[in-house]
């Protein structure tokens, strides 16, 4: 099987896997970061949202192979300690019910921060 | 220094007292042996509910499972209350599964805190009790002179003070209170407050464990191709391709159940990841053997149903007076359907099990803990002694897990081989293969004399979940409640029944909606009747309620007492908030709905505002619920709770539906069970009445509701939609 050398949150990863594996198992599965939810393997829910290079990308039809020298962050990778404006946001407003999906949740809103700091409509995407 | 001993008194303490019936004790973590020196001690525990250690920190064992309805605040916060701790040293943990009383761990019913409420409150009193005696004893004065004050107890003669940390070594070599004095509510500085869920910070940064997220040394991953008809048989399957796939390590077939749960025949493959085990699974050829039944589909269902409802009810449930006295008389009919629905956890569901010769050990998330353990003993012939369940957290549950079948099929596996497995669903499987909210079809009948309601007749077809659970021929419907002795309108002549009609098709539990099916035709009739009569709904509703008292009906011990006072209350409630009697806008349309969740001891009306934008396309401007479920706990998780609620309902009200053809659920996945989105959710107020009334549950009966107000504001614009989803009947929506 292939490796693939993956830089997740700052480090360095080294994964064997098939090409088509998607990043989603990659993380969960090889790497033990199980912040990153499978909802729907299929893009309809989010859950499973990182960042990839500043974009919010469903991790679940990213393939490992299409991973090789991009930044990838994960929930576990947003802050040290949960400083993250978002973070802090989610809990001032106490958001999460069963909190599932909110790593996926979280990381579509830390995208949009990326490209737009001053979001002005709550809704925009 | 002076080395107590602690003997078994220090254990936990079995005590109805503390802990009601607690059969047995439990070893307290972190004590070695049944004979240590105090000055060792780490902590004190005087019961199954809480322990306190030296720090002052206080750890609640939550035995309700938490899959987002905030029983993990909840719950610590009424023992922090008569404990008399400040909330921020209080965490909470799941109760390690056999640590509390048979039942204890079951959550479901929005039973969590009207059933612990009582326990814990008296189990926090008996810790704040031995923390004072200790210190009267420390301080060598009479109890009377000592009182409990956020975390420390305080000599009231000479205001010193001691932590409770400094106290629990000796607390814990004090004999159990025989009595304790709980606070009166009106003192109550913690309950009534709203508190932040205790574990958001792990759910934030992603630590949160889910059973999806439990990883165990060579931990194995399945995933499983279930027969396609329940009930069926595996007849072949040829994996020569799929045991090719790179990282397979096992194919392997296990058979169905039938009742309870009636877990599918299926085959499962076993790989060191997920992706592997998913791609196998793709190339298995299976050759299934259907069964007879393997024909059924709701369009025949919901034409028999059809058929049978001018019948009489095969299973009478309520009479009240003499119906046919009005017969033919101003009478007015109306039939009213609705739909399988799933449950759609956005956790799919999953297990973990870990198989030896003589014993298991298990991972994941139950709603009945104990009838699960039960039935995998049975069905894996390991002894329930020898079987270990540890607790998860759940990713929602909404009664899906009140069903185990996806824990017997991962024993099942993992009895064929030697590591760990992790059974996941995958999202197809988890649409296809649920424990649907019954089907059901209800014809309303009712005669108008001298302008008033004189006889009410409701004629309920269902599907019902008995039959799957206990076998056709079961005579428990949960399908009638409401339309038995809780009606809560006042009519003087009213019949009731019931008619089941089997389809094979799973049925199970789903939030609220599987006992209150009868409040979607219930509150779109009542408004029928109010215009037929040319009364105003809300004022019509009201004649029928607010003369009526309290009533107490049913049997020990499930003996039930409805308040349509009280669902007057929230009515009017809902009703002022939304400016019900004001002028409306152009083109704007008010619908109300009311109910009782009677199990938990709650009552709760929502008012929907929306504004027809073309004929048949609709925007909701506004929503208003009202809920009186006496006293609240955590304000915040009611808000939760009532949000939440409102989305199920809205998502069943405009499009949720399983439908079934050849036997076989036509919706594989949240593209076709769709359910609500962000864009879709309009602004909701939340009104909650205050009350001195036990604390009832407020998981369900923010519900069903929706669906009724909605209907009935969109009859207000011109057309009535009687089958859910509306979108059936032409509606669009922005
Ligand atoms: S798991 Fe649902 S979008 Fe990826």
């Amino acid at each position: 099987m292939p490796a693939y050398s993956l830089n997740i949150n700052n480090k360095n990863y080294t994964v064997e896997a098939d090409a088509e594996m998607p990043l989603l198992w990659v993380l969960r599965d090889l790497l033990d970061l199980t912040g990153t939810k499978y909802g729907c393997g299929v893009a309809s829910c989010g859950a499973c949202t990182v960042i990839i290079d500043d974009n919010a990308v469903f991790a679940c039809r990213r393939t490992v192979g299409n991973c090789v020298n991009k930044k990838i962050i994960t929930i576990e990778g947003l802050s040290e300690d949960g400083s993250h404006p978002v973070q802090k946001a989610w809990q001032q407003a106490a958001v999460p019910q069963c909190g599932y999906c909110q790593p996926g949740q979280m990381m579509s809103a830390a995208a949009l921060l990326i490209k737009n700091k001053r979001p002005s409509e709550p809704r925009d995407q | 220094m002076k080395k107590e001993k602690i003997d078994r008194r220090n254990f936990i303490k079995l005590s109805s007292l503390a802990t009601g019936s607690l059969a047995i004790g439990f070893m307290v973590p972190g004590l070695k042996a049944l004979a240590i020196p105090v000055t060792e001690c780490e902590f004190f525990q005087p019961n199954a509910y809480l322990k306190i250690d030296k720090k002052g920190k206080v750890t609640v064992y939550v035995a309700k499972q938490e899959s987002g309805q905030g029983v993990d605040t909840a719950l610590p916060m009424i023992v922090a209350e008569e404990m008399d701790v400040d909330f921020r040293n209080v965490r909470s943990e799941i109760a390690p599964y056999g640590t509390m009383k048979a039942g204890e761990h079951d959550t479901g019913g929005s039973q969590s805190v009207m059933t612990m409420y009582a326990s814990l409150r008296n189990a926090g009193a008996v810790a704040k009790t031995m923390l004072v005696a200790a210190a009267a004893e420390i301080w060598k004065t009479d109890v009377k002179n000592c009182a409990a004050d956020n975390g420390e107890v305080v000599n009231t003669i000479n205001m010193q003070r001691i932590k409770y940390g400094d106290l629990v070594c000796r607390a814990a070599l004090l004999p159990l209170p025989k009595t304790v004095s709980l606070k009166n509510p009106k003192d109550f500085k913690l309950i009534g407050k709203p508190e932040k869920r205790s574990n958001v910070k792990d759910v934030l940064t992603g630590k949160a464990k889910y059973g999806l997220d439990i990883k165990l040394d060579g931990m194995l991953y399945a995933v499983a191709e279930r027969c396609p008809v329940l009930d069926g048989t595996l007849v072949s399957v040829d994996d020569t391709a799929a045991r090719k796939v790179p990282g397979v390590i096992k194919i392997v077939s296990y058979t169905g159940t039938g009742a309870p749960m009636h877990v599918r025949a299926g085959v499962a493959v076993i790989a060191t990841n997920t992706w592997a085990a998913i791609r196998a699974k793709e190339l298995l050829q299976i050759t299934w053997d259907e069964g007879k039944k393997n024909k059924e589909s709701t369009d025949v269902l919901f034409k028999t149903f059809e058929a049978k409802a001018g019948s009489k009810p095969q299973v009478p449930v309520f009479n009240k007076g003499d119906v046919t006295k009005f017969s033919g008389k101003n009478e007015i009919s109306a039939d009213y359907a609705q739909p399988f629905l799933a449950h759609a956890t956005i956790e799919p569901m999953n297990f973990v099990a870990a198989a030896k010769a003589n014993s298991l050990e298990l991972w994941g998330g139950l709603q009945l803990p104990d009838w699960a353990v039960n039935t995998i003993a049975e069905v894996s012939g390991i002894k329930k002694e020898n079987i270990k369940l540890n607790l998860t957290l759940m990713g929602g549950a909404f009664g899906r897990r009140l069903h185990f079948d996806f824990a017997i099929e991962a024993v099942k596996i993992a009895q064929q081989v030697d590591k760990p497995v992790k059974l996941m669903w995958e999202r197809t499987e988890d649409i296809l293969h649920s424990m649907y909210r019954p089907a059901n079809y209800h014809r309303l009948t009712a005669n108008t004399a001298g302008g008033k309601l004189v006889s009410w007749q409701h004629h309920i077809l269902g599907t019902p979940v008995s039959y799957m659970t206990e076998g056709p021929g079961s005579k428990n419907f949960d399908e009638v409640n409401s339309a038995d002795a809780g009606f809560w309108y006042d009519v003087p002549n009213i019949s009731t029944g019931y008619t089941p009609v089997d389809i094979n098709i799973n049925r199970g539990w789903v939030r609220s909606v599987d006992i209150c099916v009868n409040t979607f035709p219930i509150e779109c009739f009542i408004d029928e009747l109010a215009a037929s009569l040319k009364k105003d709904p809300l004022d019509f509703r009201l004649s029928l309620l607010e003369n009526r008292k309290d009533y107490t009906f049913g049997k020990e011990p499930m003996l039930l007492t409805q308040s349509p006072a009280r669902i007057a209350g929230v009515l009017k409630m809902a009703a002022d908030k939304i400016g019900y009697s004001n002028k409306r806008k152009p083109n704007h349309f008010i619908g109300l709905a009311t109910h009782a969740f009677i199990f938990a001891k709650a009552f709760a009306a929502h008012a929907i505002e929306i504004e027809m934008l073309e004929p048949w396309k609709f925007t909701i401007k506004r929503v208003v619920a009202a809920i009186d479920c006496g006293l609240v706990i955590n304000p915040d998780g009611l808000l939760n709770q009532m949000q939440g609620g409102f989305v199920f309902g809205l998502t069943q009200a405009l499009k949720g539906e399983i439908t079934v053809k050849d036997s076989r659920v036509m919706q594989d996945g949240f593209s076709g069970y769709e359910l609500l989105r962000f864009d879709e959710m309009p602004p909701i107020e939340i009104l909650v009445a205050a009350s001195t009334e036990e604390p009832g549950g407020v998981g369900e009966v923010g519900v069903s509701t929706v669906a009724p107000a909605l209907c009935n504001a969109l009859a207000a614009a011109g057309h009535r939609p009687r089958t859910l989803p509306i979108r059936k009947a032409g509606y669009s929506w922005v």
